[in-house]
């Protein structure tokens, strides 16, 4: 397992340097000129602002002089700085990235928590009502746009009801944790303030909640059929002759089977509910990477974007591992070389 | 009893458990009462989009930069609604006969945030670091040859040529004065090479320099921007003991976050908001007129734009559009019409005659010019919604007018920074927006008029009209009501130009918490925090 786990971080350092140089030509190889985000369209016949944004900014160097300085830059640990924020690319990500993991992390709990037991229970009461309404959930869960979703939770729950949590990670005029963790439920804690924790924790459950509905509907379906396709085998049937009760074979043995292709599932979708945050980033003001992505995007910010992708691959290639790792963890019969 | 069904019991044990405390604490969160440690009822919070991309005064040009430079730093002289110059820091201020020189005395009490008093050498170092840096807001200083500090209250400002809009200009918020020892400490200059030297512009985003009535406490991008109260302010006491713009980025959640009670001030409502607001007893609205406006521009001289190149063409595009229905389709109704690039009630525009929808008028002027038979337009926007304006609503709304007469317009909606490119290009027909900077109208005529160095003659391809410079130059040099006359004059010459069409002068949706009072859209401080306040303030 060592072994596994050395080789595939020493690989590491390759597929970062292949995806920042994909990321850095992509993004360079748009004809449209960040110019305009820097100065402003009111500046850009101004021949004097204009030169000197652009040698502020090395847009005067030609492709290949920027990509090796900002790899040389980037191997000193300096990410650049953006043009859209004027602040080191590093630390905005530093400041961003605990924000989105809160929210994804919780979106998974809820993912494997309820999609587990709403599989569970489906497989338990199949062909019962119970099962038919497990099974809508999961479709709709799947089905369903994820702003459409959002929009619609916010106004029902928070504009018109006013029972849940608005927009943003805390409440207006409610001042944040001391910086510890960047997950404001964690610094909360830390800090011993339990209502400053209810707070934070409300205004994560309802973007967690629906940021999870597309991989709960798949956690479902996945444990209901494997559920029920564990339960026909000879093992399970042995354990019945030996006295065990049906309840018992389904949580002792056949769950532990049927929970492996799940293992799998989350580990892809790790990566993809950190990058795809997005949608949900906007809808509930979430001061996360997916906003980030998006804003620097769309200001064709070239050292924003890269390291966007750089720490994005990052996230990809150490969910990959540990799901590789779990896998082995949770079935013995896998051997990790 | 094998032991390890014993383990597994208990490990369903600590499952349960766990799913039990997750159970009760979501329970908590969304029913609990407990209040979180809060801010006083003393500070308030405006929603907006946040466009700021700097916090350094010198580097800055956006909306939401005008709230925060007025607020932290000050200028020399204030514009009040009514656009007349009011001392701030400088309590005396006069031209020489040909308004070429600028003499400032500043005012002996005031001081910076740290306590040091503010004086001639920080008005100096800080205009000139405006210049040098060769930033947005660069143009401010355009012209002037030399700023001095005869003494610690004295500046006297030399322009090249007469320019009698100075006065104007540093009422700016953007001409704040900046600490020069602090700022110079963290790695700011005003040196000729600050454009590559100077080295400020992160520490600005955590910290301030300036001498107004707030100071920065913390700005995280994409979040919120926290101003508290200045301690040591020089002057009246500020309304507020902290001023937070949160980025709320659309119209309906600053809706929804208004009447949750969780901003106080929602700056910009969309007017489709105004009926679901206008008699919510917790809130309060109205709707004032504003110095912005949307219009298109005519680029005769640049590829596609040939047909333009006729006046006649040109006048019957301004004939042809509805401009009642386009203000209805973009603002629902609640927006002007206006003449020409410079807004109504700027100084010149008295008298000039408002633009009428006749296509029967536009037709003629079409046939006349040799295009009865209709033509075609490419028009390239950025899509993007400004002051309520969605351009591409505008733009189909306008593609329609048009095509009533003959004009067909080829609409082709672009990403800003796309659209951006093609500006140096040429694009015959586009749509763009304005927003002033001080309550001087010389601006209008030096990004819009066919004079040397304007935006527009360069970027419409149509050549310097002496006529046109003469006047810019004269009124320059102009006060009172002979700069009024040429700046009426300059104003009729740049309507029939007709380069510049503007379409919309929206309204302004003033939204707030019932308790708020004297929310307000300020010229050169777009929201201006000394009017503003809480009722039991």
């Amino acid at each position: 397992m060592i072994r596994f786990v050395a080789k595939r971080l020493a690989l590491m350092p390759l597929l970062l340097w292949g995806i920042v140089t994909i990321a850095f030509l992509l993004s360079h190889a748009v004809a449209d000129n960040p110019l305009a985000s820097i100065v402003g369209e009111r500046n850009l016949g101004n021949p004097d602002i204009v030169r000197a944004a652009t040698e502020r900014w090395g847009l005067d160097k030609s492709l290949p002089e920027q990509y090796f300085l900002y790899i040389a830059n980037l191997l000193q640990g300096d990410m650049g700085t953006s043009f859209r924020t004027k602040a080191p690319v590093g630390s905005d990500l530093a400041d961003r990235l605990p924000a989105t993991l809160e929210l994804a992390a919780m979106a998974l709990v809820f993912a494997i928590v309820i999609g587990t037991l709403l599989g569970v229970l489906a497989a338990r009461m199949r062909g019962r009502i119970v099962d038919s309404v497990v099974r809508v959930l999961a479709l709709l869960g799947s089905s369903l746009p994820v702003f459409w979703v959002g929009l619609i939770f916010l106004f029902i729950f928070y504009a018109s009801l006013g029972v849940a949590a608005g927009p943003g990670r805390l409440s207006a005029r409610v001042i944040p944790p001391p910086d510890a963790t960047g997950f404001y439920t964690v610094d909360a804690l830390l800090a011993g303030d339990w209502p400053l924790f209810v707070d934070a924790f409300g205004h994560l459950l309802m973007p967690a909640l629906i940021m999870s509905l597309a991989l709960l509907g798949t956690v479902i379906r996945i444990v209901r059929s494997q559920m029920l396709e564990e339960q026909g085998s000879d093992y399970a049937r042995t354990a019945r002759a030996k006295g065990m009760t049906r309840g018992q074979v389904l949580n002792r043995h056949v769950l532990r089977n049927a929970i492996t292709p799940v293992i799998t599932i989350v580990g892809v979708s790790v990566g993809l509910l950190i990058m795809g945050a997005v949608l949900i980033e906007t809808i509930f003001s979430w001061n996360g990477i997916g906003t980030y992505a998006v804003e620097s995007s769309r200001a064709l910010d070239f050292p924003a974007i890269t390291g966007v992708c750089l720490v994005g691959g990052c996230i990809f290639l150490v969910a990959n591992l540990v799901t590789d790792i779990a896998y082995a963890v949770v079935d013995p019969r896998v051997r990790l070389s | 009893m094998s032991p390890i069904p014993l383990r597994r019991a208990r490990k369903s044990r600590v499952v349960a458990r766990a799913a039990a405390a997750m159970a009760v604490a979501i329970g908590l969160a969304a029913c609990s009462s407990a209040a979180p440690a809060t801010q006083e009822r003393t500070g308030i919070i405006l929603g907006r989009a946040m466009d700021v991309t700097t916090l350094d005064i010198s580097r800055s040009l956006c909306d939401t930069c005008q709230i925060y430079n007025a607020a932290v730093y000050e200028s020399l002289l204030h514009a009040t609604p009514e656009g007349e110059l009011e001392p701030l820091l400088a309590e005396k201020w006069e031209a020489n006969a040909d308004n070429t020189q600028f003499t400032f005395t500043l005012r002996a009490d005031a001081v910076f945030s740290d306590g040091s008093p503010v004086e001639a050498k920080d008005v100096v170092w800080s205009w000139e670091r405006l210049k040098n840096l060769a930033g947005s807001p660069s143009y401010f200083m355009a012209g002037i040859t030399k700023v001095e500090a005869p003494d610690a209250r004295t500046v006297v400002a030399t322009s090249e040529l007469p320019n009698s809009a100075f006065f104007n200009i540093v009422s700016a918020g953007y001409t704040g004065i900046i600490n020069s020892d602090v700022a110079a400490e963290n790695g700011a200059t005003a040196d000729a090479n600050a454009a590559s030297s100077d080295q400020a512009e992160q520490w600005f985003l955590s910290n301030s320099a300036g001498s107004g009535q707030y100071v920065l406490d913390s700005y995280a991008e994409g979040s919120q921007l926290v101003l508290k109260a200045n301690d040591k302010y020089w002057g009246e006491k500020p309304n507020f003991t902290d001023v937070t713009i949160k980025e709320v980025t659309d119209s309906s959640a600053q809706l929804q976050q208004l009447q949750q009670g969780d901003i106080d001030v929602a700056m910009q409502l969309s007017f489709d908001a105004l009926g679901q607001i206008e008699n919510a007893p917790n809130l309060t609205t109205e709707v004032v007129p504003s110095p912005n406006f949307v219009y298109i521009a005519l680029s005769p001289g640049k590829a596609g734009g040939e047909a333009l190149q006729d006046p006649r063409v040109r006048e019957a595009v301004r004939k042809a559009i509805d401009y009642t229905s386009v203000i209805d389709a973009t603002v629902a109704g609640n927006g002007e019409k206006q003449a020409t690039g410079v807004p109504n009630g700027f100084e010149g525009t008295e008298g000039l005659p408002l633009p009428e929808y006749d296509p029967e008028g536009a037709k003629a002027l079409l046939a006349e010019a040799g295009h009865g038979g209709g033509l075609t337009l490419q028009a390239v926007f950025p899509t993007f919604t400004i002051y309520g304006v969605n351009f591409a609503t505008m733009m189909q709304s306008i593609q329609q007018s048009l095509g009533g007469v003959g004009i067909q317009l080829d609409l082709q909606p672009l990403e800003y920074q796309a659209w951006a490119d093609r500006l140096g290009e040429g694009i015959p027909v586009t749509a763009v927006y304005f927003a002033p900077d001080h309550p001087d109208s010389i601006q209008y005529f030096q990004y819009f008029g066919l004079i040397e160095g304007s935006v527009w003659a360069e970027r419409a391809g149509v050549p310097v009209n002496p006529q046109q410079q003469q006047l810019a130059v004269a009124a320059l040099s102009q006060t009172g009501a002979e700069r009024t006359a040429s700046y009426t004059e300059l104003a009729k010459l740049m309507y029939n130009d007709a380069i510049i069409l503007p379409v919309v002068n929206p309204q302004y949706l003033l939204a707030s918490s019932a308790d708020v009072t004297g929310n307000n859209l300020d010229i050169t401080r777009n929201l201006d925090l000394t009017r503003i306040k809480f009722n039991a303030g």
